[in-house]
């Protein structure tokens, strides 16, 4: 009876484990092989403060949980700003350093570990209550499984879940939304390793030793594996994947009857075989990311037709009718209108070179409110560059931003983007896995469920929040058109539709400037119709628009004033009809006149 | 703990102790940065290569029982050949069977998938080789029939005819690759494919045969780090940790994209300093030192400028300063 109690505490422990590095790694795409050795600053923690002071658990384990929450912290630091590469070396080092440096402590044992955590006189108590048989921990034990898969299932199933997979599937698309993905790198990177941390504390305590064999890689490939297994991105499969993991070890034993030390190495084999046959067949685990029945009936019934909702049509109508009677005529009432509008962005003095080649230089130009400006010239003109130096997604070496009047040179990705000024890309940069209506929800701002505080101090506020993001990204992805494809995922499209979501996407920022990079590239003239209507729309609405485009059928019907650069200079502006009834300047687009 | 007074005598011996240990590490950082660097693939299991290569070459010379000319065993250098030779095409077979079907499948999240084959391979690996021999460490020396080990006293330092041998080895095998990648085909399309796999591909370059290529010469490297390490100290189950580590750090420190006289002078300053530091600790936090220069780097490439990944052809995250 005790030996299956036993196994019930392993299996809690593992889980709680498994839950944790599953939301490093399947829901942010972190990938840390040190995890097992945040856990085991947890157990030395508290071997040592037990054996040595004779600590209540519940400060030993505030103390083992705040180291690795510091020491993570800074690990993030480091490395979160580099590639994945250099994560993945940090953790290795750092976890086979820790151990070294563990095992070569006398204090902490040595090479022998920190033993007879919990015997007599230095018993594991919590408050007067000593913890000594198996029994004992069934109930502590479950509470760390309860506590973890409580934050853990907070942190992954909301809002800042879905930042998270954001993350992982693309942080430059996911900065350009207005999300600090640094902090949140940092954040949860921390956060994973106190749980690490505080299951270690329990581990060490349970098991009445901390040594560098309890902790080590063995311990860190077994929770990979259950991660693994159970498949990355979802929690349910975790907890599946620990109960069918640790369960091999009384098969091997007891059915099998293999000894026990045989039957750890051939436990560790079978782990690590089903590592490679699973990338080789099976990559999703058992049970894929956010595959429940109820969803995968819904994705069946998604239709594959693309027809305007009747209030988009509504909602287009006035566009539509304005550019089917004004038609190319109205240039000089356009340049007009552009006139009198009020500037919203105003750059000066741009200047930006990559070593030897001068990308951007000395640009001075304005956006105004409500009306639509293009950046025209020929590949490699630096359109493209204009955007990444508006935006903030490359530093300018001279020159100033401002918005509003504010000064937003230099500001990073996401700090333009909650300042009012978000971009889209020319690759359009959705994010594949995740659902249209999920990838529409990114853009939108002030979400309660992003911060952590709020997260989980507030939900109320939370539920609300949520409810009216859902609401307005809906409303965009009708705006579009893209409703029935709400709970398509984004990688299951079409080039064109892609456009339209990516489209989606950016109004849901709801941003006052928006740059579109080539919004109707790539995708054929019924579509073209379509994308022209929004644009309009969008504009018509009061918000400043920025367009780079090729199609000069597209600009013509848009842009209410252009800019027209050559390799990074501004070498003419005006209207349209102005910049093309240059011979000069058409021979520079079209090479020929 | 700080030694006060240091001596010459104990400098200098430490000086030669890690250049000769550093020819070692120089030809593990070349094999790995040559795999990494060319192919992409963040190959774990190099550790669990370099324990087979040691194994195999352990059995070969200290066990062999074969009948006529090798009743007594092999000779420690045929055994080493062959085994050295049989793990290079271990790890062309984990390419070919298992990273090269995980890529196609994985597509962009392949770095992941592999690194977590990789990491399967090498626990699966080890724990097959703890069942197989066992868990006890092994010496090749006191079982071996035809070492002799012979110490060279020169002024007061002292070397082995092994610590020769393997740094005679290492310097052969990394001029030989460098005179290779530099001045012949195979090495043109080998750097032509680490610039840019799909351009080299589309030029006619074979690059399925480049990595299978790499993989080869890469393990040949490891392998022979590892018998030469086996012979003069000893074989255990767990012995392809630390190398393991010592490659990537290497590798990543010298960029992998370096010349491999580069990488190998990038490992022999490791090692000296490894070695230097023990003047001042005590052995058993000498090998901190390695997570410290790891890590002040890593701190350095963060605030500087220079994280777009200059030498990291499969960054992942920063993929977009481009216009």
């Amino acid at each position: 009876m005790q030996i299956w109690l036993n196994y019930v505490n392993q299996i809690m422990i593992m889980a709680a484990l498994g839950l944790s590095l599953n939301l490093l790694l399947g829901y942010a795409g972190q990938v840390s092989v040190a995890h097992a050795s945040f856990g085991a600053i947890g157990g030395y923690t508290i071997g040592y403060v037990v054996t040595k002071y004779n600590w209540n658990i519940i400060w030993a384990l505030l103390l083992g949980v705040a180291f690795s929450l510091v020491v993570g912290g800074l690990i993030a630091l480091v490395a979160m700003r580099l590639s994945v590469e250099y994560l993945i070396l940090m953790t290795l080092a750092f976890g086979n350093v820790l151990l070294g440096v563990f095992s070569s402590l006398p204090a902490l044992g040595g090479t022998y570990g920190i033993i007879q955590i919990n015997n007599d006189p230095h018993a594991i108590h919590f408050f007067g209550w000593h913890m000594n048989k198996p029994t004992d921990w069934l109930l502590p034990l479950f509470v760390l499984l309860a506590i973890t898969l409580a934050i853990t299932w907070r942190m992954g199933e909301s809002a800042y879940g879905r930042v998270l997979k954001g993350i992982r599937e693309d942080v430059v698309a996911t900065r350009s939304l207005g999300k600090n993905t640094f902090k949140v790198q940092i954040m949860v990177f921390s956060i994973t390793s106190a749980l690490a941390s505080f299951a270690g504390v329990m581990n060490a305590s349970w098991l009445g030793v901390a040594t560098p064999s309890v902790f080590g890689f063995s311990l860190s490939l077994t929770i990979v594996a259950i991660v693994i297994f159970g498949g990355m991105g979802n929690l349910k499969g975790t907890l599946i994947g620990a109960v069918i993991l640790v369960g091999l070890d009384p098969i091997l034993r007891r059915v099998v009857k293999i000894d026990q030390t045989k039957s750890f190495l051939i436990q560790l084999m079978i782990y690590g075989v089903l590592l490679v046959v699973l990338m080789l067949v099976r990559s999703v685990g058992l049970i894929p990311e956010g595959r429940t029945l109820s969803s995968f009936v819904r994705r069946r019934g998604a239709g594959g037709r693309t027809e305007m909702s009747a209030t988009t049509a509504a909602k287009l109508e006035p566009a539509f009718t304005t550019r089917k009677t004004e038609g190319a005529a109205s240039q000089s009432d356009r340049h007009q209108k552009w006139e009198q509008a009020e500037v919203v962005l105003e750059a000066r003095g741009i200047s930006k070179s990559f070593g030897g080649i001068v990308a951007a230089e000395d640009l001075d130009f304005v956006l105004k409110k409500g009306t639509i400006t293009a950046l025209v010239g020929p590949n490699g003109a630096g359109k493209t560059t204009v955007f990444n130096l508006l935006s903030g997604n490359i530093i300018p070496d001279s020159g100033s931003v401002k918005l509003r009047g504010k000064d937003i040179t230099g500001r990073s990705l996401d700090a333009a983007a909650r300042q009012g000024l978000v971009r889209s890309f020319q690759d359009v940069r959705l994010f594949q896995r995740i659902s249209c209506l999920d990838n529409v929800l990114f853009g939108v701002q002030q979400q309660a469920g992003e911060k952590l505080p709020t997260l989980f101090g507030r939900p109320g506020i939370v539920k609300q929040s949520d409810k009216a993001s859902l609401d307005k990204a809906m409303e965009w992805l009708s705006f579009v058109g893209m409703q029935d494809f709400a709970n398509v995922p984004a990688g299951a499209l079409s080039y064109g539709q892609t456009k339209l979501i990516s489209l989606a996407r950016v109004l849901s920022t709801e941003a006052e400037v928006l740059l579109l990079d080539e919004p109707a590239s790539g995708i054929d003239t019924k579509w073209v119709d379509n994308m022209l209507d929004l644009v309009l729309a969008i504009s018509a609405q009061g918000r400043t628009v920025c367009i780079v485009e090729h199609n000069l059928h597209v600009v013509t019907e848009l842009a209410d004033y252009a800019y027209f650069m050559e390799l990074g200079r501004i070498t003419a502006e005006g209207t349209v009809d102005e910049l093309t009834s240059s011979p000069r300047l058409a021979a520079a687009y079209f090479g020929t006149v | 703990m700080f030694a006060v007074t240091i001596g010459r005598e104990i400098f200098a011996q430490l000086t030669v102790n890690g250049l000769f240990r550093g020819t070692s590490y120089g030809l593990l950082g070349a094999g790995f940065a040559l795999i990494l660097g060319v192919t992409g693939r963040f190959h774990f299991s190099y550790g669990f290569t370099y324990t087979l290569c040691a194994y195999l070459a352990f059995t070969l010379h200290a066990r062999g029982t074969w009948a006529g000319p090798f009743s007594n065993g092999i000779p420690f250098i045929i055994a080493g050949i062959i085994a050295i030779l049989a793990t290079s095409f271990v790890g062309v077979g984990i390419e070919r069977f298992i990273y090269r079907p995980i890529a196609a499948r994985a597509g962009a999240t392949a770095l992941l998938a592999i690194f977590v084959a990789a990491l399967g391979i090498g626990i699966a690996g080890q724990s097959l080789i703890t069942l197989l021999w066992s868990q006890q460490s092994m010496g090749f020396y006191d079982r071996g029939k035809h070492v002799r080990k012979v110490g060279y006293h020169i002024w007061k330092v002292t070397y082995e005819n092994l610590d020769l041998m393997q740094a005679i080895t290492s310097i052969v095998l990394i001029v030989a690759f460098a005179v290779i990648l530099k001045f012949t085909s195979l090495g043109r399309q080998m750097r032509a494919t680490r610039v840019n796999p799909d351009l080299a591909t589309i030029i006619g370059i074979n690059s399925k045969r480049i990595y299978l290529t790499c993989f080869f010469i890469g393990t040949l490297f490891c392998g022979t780090a590892a018998f030469w390490y086996g012979l003069q100290f000893a074989v255990n189950p767990d012995m392809g940790g630390r190398p393991v580590i010592t490659a990537f750090v290497v590798a990543f420190l010298a960029g992998t994209a370096s010349s491999p006289i580069r990488i190998f002078f990038t490992g022999i300053g490791l090692a000296l300093v490894e070695q230097w530091t023990s003047m001042f600790m005590e052995t058993r936090w000498t090998q901190t030192a390695v997570f410290v220069i790891l890590f002040l780097y890593l701190v350095w490439r963060s605030m500087s400028g220079t994280i777009f990944g200059r030498h990291l052809k499969h960054v992942v995250t920063f993929q977009w300063a481009r216009s």
